[in-house]
C-alpha cells in the first residue's frame, strides 16, 4: 500500500516555504507547456504547488492521479522566470518528488521503466552497455589521462552517435587535447534527479567522479545540456562546460574556421537547461553566426522566456511529448525558419519525433551538424 | 429561494452526457484546482465540467434549474476577490476551451471573441493590425476576456481610455435559466431596450454566462512618450497629478509608489531609485507624435514646478523599459517579503490620494503591519498590499482589522471598496457599507428576476 500523504516533514522546510510562497495569481499559466497542451489547472504549476499544499495539510490524498500531476512536470521553470513571487517550482517538484520516493511511493509506470533501465544498463534507452562505445573509435573506446574529458552523455552515445562523430571530426580539425570515458562511461544522474531517485543517482555521480579523478581530469565539456547541469550541481572539484561554449572560443581564436556557406534561415531553439538553468544563450548564436550563410531568427518567446520541446515527458508519456515539441516546430515554421538548430540532445531528438508527427517539413539540425557542414572539405 | 442540493449519481451521468465525458471531471485533483483564485479563500466543487458551446452551457443551466445546483463560471481563475470560489458546491463551469477568436473588424472597430480567449491574446492580435485593445489588467497574460467582462476590469491605461466596460459592445449570454439572449448591438450608437450590455459587465458570473463577446477596438496611438518624476513629499506629488489633469492633460497612464513600495523595488531589483523618496509618479502621454511630445513637455515643466526632485524623460525604447522596469517589478517586489501578499484596491477621488496614504499608514502602523502602496494615481486607484503570512493566526486577525479599516477609510473619503477586483466572496461583508440596505436590495431584486433559484455563481456580491 503506498502512504496516502506527504508531510511538511518528508518535504523539509525550506521547500514547504516555497510552497506556501505561491500567491496563486495564475501568472504560470500561459507558459506552462502541459497547461498549454491540456488546458487542465491541475497540469499548470499553480495547480501542482496547490496540489503539494493541499496534500502538507492533509486535505487531499496522494493518489496516483496526484502523483501523476507531479511526475507530469518539465521542470522547463518557464513558470518561475513569470513567477512575482519567485517560487522555484522545478526545484520545489525535483524535491516534492524525492519526498514521494523516500517514504516509497511508486513511480508513474513511464518513469519506472526509465529507472529501471538506468539500474541495469545505467542508460535511460535500455541499451545494451556495449553499445555506448561501440561506435567510437577504436583508440577512443579506452580513458587515458588527460586534463580534458570530452563526456558524451547518452543521448548522442546510444541515439545519435552520427552528432558524435561530427563533434568528433570537428575536434579533430581544432586539433585540440581531450579523452573519453568511452566504454566507462555513466549516466550523468540528471535523470534519476529529476524523478526523485536520489540515492540512485548519488552513486552513479560517485562513480562518474571517481573515473574524472582516477584519470586526472580537471575540465568536463559535454555536448547535453543535461549533463553540464547535472556536473554543475552534483560534481564538485572539476569546471565544466557545454562543448558550445568551448567550440565558440575555438572559432574565436581561429582554430575552427567555418567557411563554406550554409544558404539556411536558421532559428536557434533555446532549450531549458540551456537557457534558463545554465544560462548560456550567446556561445550557441556566435557559432551559428559565425557560419557564413546563415540567416540566424529568433522565436517570439527566446532566451530566458524560451519555451520547452516538452522532452522531460519523454519518458512518461512520449506522445505528450511529441505533442508539445509539434507545437514548437509549428512557431518555428510560422516565423519562417528552414531549419531548427538545437544544442541540447534531448530537444533535438524531441523535435524531430514533433516535426514527424505534425507532418512540418522543416529541418531539425544540432548546432554542430550545421558548423561541420561549413568546414567540410577545408 | 429553495436551498441547493448535492450532485446524485444521475446528475453526474447527465453532466457527462452534456459535455462528453473528457470534458468532465470529479476527482480530487481537479476539484481541489478548482477551489481557489489569488485569494486565500477556499471551497472545492463537486465536479468541474468544460463545455464547448453555448448550448451545453444552456444545458447544464436548464439541468441546474431542475435538480437544484449551484453553478459558477470560472474563466483562469486569477481573480482577486474570490469570485469564482464555489463556496455552494455544485458544479464549475471551467470555459477555457470557448478560446476562439472569430473576427477582428478593422472597419468597424471590433473584435469578437468566445470568452475563453486571453485578454494578451486579443491584444497581440489585434495590435498586428494597426489596432489596440485598451484595457490592460496587470494579469492580462493570463486572465480570460470573460472573467474581464465579469469583473469589469482596469488597468495602466484606464485614466485616459476607461475600463474594461467602455470595450464591451455587446454579448452574447446564457442567462441562469438556461436562455440564450444577446445584448447591445454593432454600430456604435444603440439605445434600443435597457442597457443589457451593461448590466451585465461587472455582474461577477451571477447573472449569466458569456459566451461571444464583441469588443470594441481603437486606433494604435502612434507614438508615446515616457516619465518618471521623483518627489521627497507626498503632498507634492499628489498636487502634480491635480496639476497634471487640471493643465487639461489625460495622460495614458499615471501611476505611483510610495516609500515602502520604493524600497522593496530596489532590494529585489536594484533600478536605481532614491530610497529616501516618499513617491514616484510614472507617466505616459501617447497619440499622434507632436501631441503626446507637447504634452510630455508640459508634463515635465508641471512635475518641476511643483516640487519634483528630479524627472526624467525616456529618450529611446531602452531608457523607457528601465523606466517602467520600476513599475512592472512593483508586485514582485512586494510579495517576496513575506509569504503571503494580500492586494486590496480601495479607490478614492485622485484628489483625496493624500489623505488615503497617510490613513493607510497610520492604519499599517496602529496595527504592526507592513503595507506598501502602489497603484493607479491618475484614477485614485490604489493598491494597499499587505505583506504577511497566513499561516500566523495572530497577526492574520490584526490583518483582518486593517483591512476593514482601510475601506471605511476609502468610504469616508467618497471613494469605493473596489476600484478593480470586484466583490465576490471577500468584500461583500462591505457591500452595504457603500449602497445602504435600500441599495444591496435593488441588487438583489435583479439577481433574483434573472435567477430565481439562484443556481449561478450564488454566495457572491451580496452577504
Ligand atoms: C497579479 C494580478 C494582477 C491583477 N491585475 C488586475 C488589474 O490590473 N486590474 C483588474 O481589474 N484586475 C486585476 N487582477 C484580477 C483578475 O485578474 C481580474 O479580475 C480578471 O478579470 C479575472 O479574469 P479570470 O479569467 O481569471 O476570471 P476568474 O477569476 O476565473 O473569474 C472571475 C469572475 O468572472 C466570472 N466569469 C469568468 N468567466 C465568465 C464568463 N464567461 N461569463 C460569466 N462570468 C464569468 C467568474 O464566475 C468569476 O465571478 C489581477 C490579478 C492578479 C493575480
Amino acid at each position: 500500500m503506498a502512504p496516502k500523504t506527504l508531510t511538511a516533514a518528508d518535504l523539509g522546510p525550506k521547500e514547504t516555504d516555497q510552497a506556501y510562497l505561491c500567491a496563486k495569481c495564475g501568472m504560470c499559466l500561459q507558459v506552462c507547456p502541459t497547461y498549454q497542451l491540456t488546458g487542465r489547472e491541475a497540469m499548470c504549476p499553480r495547480g501542482r504547488v496547490q496540489l503539494l499544499r493541499g496534500l502538507l495539510e492533509s486535505r487531499l490524498e496522494l493518489t496516483d492521479n496526484l502523483r501523476d500531476m507531479i511526475y507530469t512536470c518539465c521542470g522547463c521553470n518557464a513558470c518561475y522566470v513569470n513567477c512575482p513571487s519567485g517560487v522555484d517550482v522545478e526545484k520545489l517538484i525535483n524535491e516534492a518528488r524525492a519526498a514521494m520516493r523516500a517514504k516509497g511511493v511508486e513511480l508513474p509506470a513511464g518513469q519506472e521503466a526509465m529507472r529501471s533501465r538506468l539500474a541495469d544498463v545505467s542508460n535511460p534507452f535500455g541499451l545494451d552497455r556495449a553499445e555506448r562505445a561501440a561506435w567510437l573509435p577504436p583508440e577512443l573506446r579506452k580513458p587515458r589521462t588527460a586534463e580534458t574529458c570530452l563526456f558524451m552523455g547518452c543521448s548522442i552515445s546510444f541515439a545519435n552517435n552520427k552528432t558524435g562523430k561530427t563533434i568528433l571530426r570537428i575536434l579533430e580539425k581544432a586539433g585540440v587535447d581531450f579523452m573519453l570515458l568511452g566504454e566507462e562511461e555513466e549516466c550523468c544522474g540528471d535523470p534519476l534527479v529529476r524523478i526523485g531517485e536520489t540515492q540512485l543517482a548519488e552513486a552513479m555521480i560517485e562513480r562518474n567522479q571517481a573515473r574524472f579523478r582516477r584519470y586526472g581530469v580537471r575540465r568536463i565539456v559535454t555536448p547535453c545540456a543535461g549533463c553540464v547541469k547535472s556536473f554543475r550541481r552534483h560534481y564538485g572539484g572539476f569546471e565544466s562546460r557545454h562543448l558550445v561554449e568551448w567550440i565558440a572560443d575555438l572559432i574565436d581564436e581561429g582554430q575552427i574556421k567555418p567557411r563554406k556557406p550554409v544558404g539556411r534561415k536558421v532559428i536557434y531553439f533555446d532549450g531549458c537547461d540551456m537557457g534558463r538553468q545554465l544560462g548560456i544563450y550567446e556561445p550557441p548564436r556566435r557559432i551559428l553566426r559565425a557560419i557564413p550563410g546563415i540567416e540566424l531568427i529568433e522565436y517570439d518567446k527566446s532566451r530566458e522566456f524560451g519555451q520547452c520541446c516538452g522532452g522531460p515527458l519523454i519518458s512518461y508519456d512520449p506522445e505528450m511529448a511529441s505533442a508539445v515539441s509539434a507545437q514548437r516546430v509549428a512557431e518555428a515554421a510560422e516565423k519562417g525558419a528552414e531549419t531548427i538548430a538545437a544544442a541540447c540532445p534531448t530537444c533535438f531528438l524531441n523535435l524531430r519525433s514533433g516535426g514527424q508527427a505534425s507532418g512540418q517539413r522543416i529541418d531539425v539540425q544540432d548546432v554542430m551538424a550545421l558548423l561541420y557542414r561549413s568546414l567540410k572539405g577545408d | 429561494m429553495s436551498a441547493l442540493v448535492g450532485l446524485d449519481v444521475s446528475i453526474r451521468e447527465r453532466l457527462r452526457g452534456i459535455v462528453g465525458a473528457e470534458h468532465y471531471s470529479d476527482a480530487a485533483e481537479d476539484l481541489y484546482c478548482a477551489s481557489y483564485d489569488a485569494t486565500l479563500e477556499q471551497a472545492r466543487p463537486e465536479a468541474v465540467v468544460y463545455p464547448a458551446s453555448a448550448d451545453e452551457i444552456s444545458r447544464i443551466l436548464r439541468l441546474a434549474n431542475e435538480a437544484g445546483f449551484a453553478v459558477t463560471p470560472r474563466g483562469s481563475g486569477t481573480g482577486l476577490s474570490g469570485a469564482s470560489i464555489p463556496v455552494a458546491g455544485g458544479v464549475v463551469l471551467i470555459l477555457t476551451r470557448l478560446n476562439r477568436l472569430l473576427e477582428i473588424n478593422a472597419d468597424d472597430l471590433y473584435a469578437i471573441a468566445e470568452p475563453g480567449v486571453i485578454t494578451q491574446t486579443l491584444a497581440d492580435a489585434v495590435a498586428k493590425q494597426g489596432l489596440l485593445y485598451p484595457p490592460d489588467p496587470g494579469s492580462m497574460k493570463s486572465s480570460t476576456l470573460g472573467g474581464n467582462v465579469a469583473m469589469n476590469a482596469g488597468g495602466l491605461r484606464g485614466l485616459k481610455y476607461g475600463v474594461t466596460a467602455d470595450y464591451v459592445m455587446g454579448l452574447e449570454v446564457v442567462l441562469p435559466t438556461g436562455e440564450i439572449i444577446r445584448t447591445g448591438a454593432y454600430p456604435v450608437k444603440s439605445v434600443s431596450g435597457y442597457d443589457m450590455t451593461r448590466l451585465m459587465v461587472g455582474s461577477e458570473g451571477t447573472l449569466g454566462v458569456f459566451t461571444k463577446m464583441v469588443m470594441k477596438l481603437v486606433p494604435r496611438p502612434e507614438h508615446c512618450e515616457s516619465m518618471l518624476a521623483v518627489f521627497a513629499d507626498m503632498a507634492a506629488a499628489a498636487e502634480t497629478v491635480s496639476a497634471i489633469i487640471r493643465a487639461g492633460v489625460i495622460p495614458a497612464t499615471l501611476e505611483f509608489l510610495d516609500n515602502v513600495t520604493i524600497n522593496c523595488v530596489e532590494d529585489f531589483k536594484h533600478v536605481g531609485l532614491p530610497r529616501s523618496a516618499e513617491a514616484i509618479l510614472l507617466i505616459e502621454t501617447d497619440g499622434v507624435r507632436e501631441a503626446a511630445q507637447r504634452e510630455a513637455e508640459k508634463i515635465v515643466a508641471i512635475c518641476h514646478g511643483h516640487r519634483a526632485a528630479e524627472v526624467r524623460r525616456a529618450a529611446d525604447a531602452a531608457e523607457r523599459d528601465r523606466i517602467w522596469e520600476a513599475r512592472r517589478a512593483a508586485l514582485s517586489a512586494l510579495s517576496r517579503v513575506r509569504p503571503t501578499t494580500i492586494l486590496e484596491d480601495a479607490t478614492v477621488p485622485r484628489s483625496r490620494i493624500p489623505e488615503m496614504v497617510a490613513g493607510v499608514r497610520k492604519i499599517a502602523a496602529t496595527y504592526n503591519l507592513q503595507i506598501g502602496i502602489f497603484g493607479h494615481a491618475g484614477d485614485g486607484n490604489l493598491h494597499p498590499t499587505i505583506q504577511t503570512d497566513q499561516r500566523d493566526t495572530e497577526e492574520m486577525a490584526r490583518v483582518e482589522k486593517a483591512v476593514d479599516e482601510i475601506f471605511a477609510l476609502a468610504l469616508s473619503l467618497q471613494g469605493t471598496i473596489t476600484g478593480e477586483h470586484g466583490v465576490g466572496l471577500v468584500k461583500a461583508k462591505y457591500l452595504k457599507d457603500e449602497f445602504g440596505e435600500e441599495g444591496v436590495r435593488a441588487m438583489r431584486a435583479i439577481k433574483r428576476a434573472l435567477d430565481p433559484n439562484n443556481v449561478l455563481n450564488p454566495g457572491k456580491m451580496f452577504r
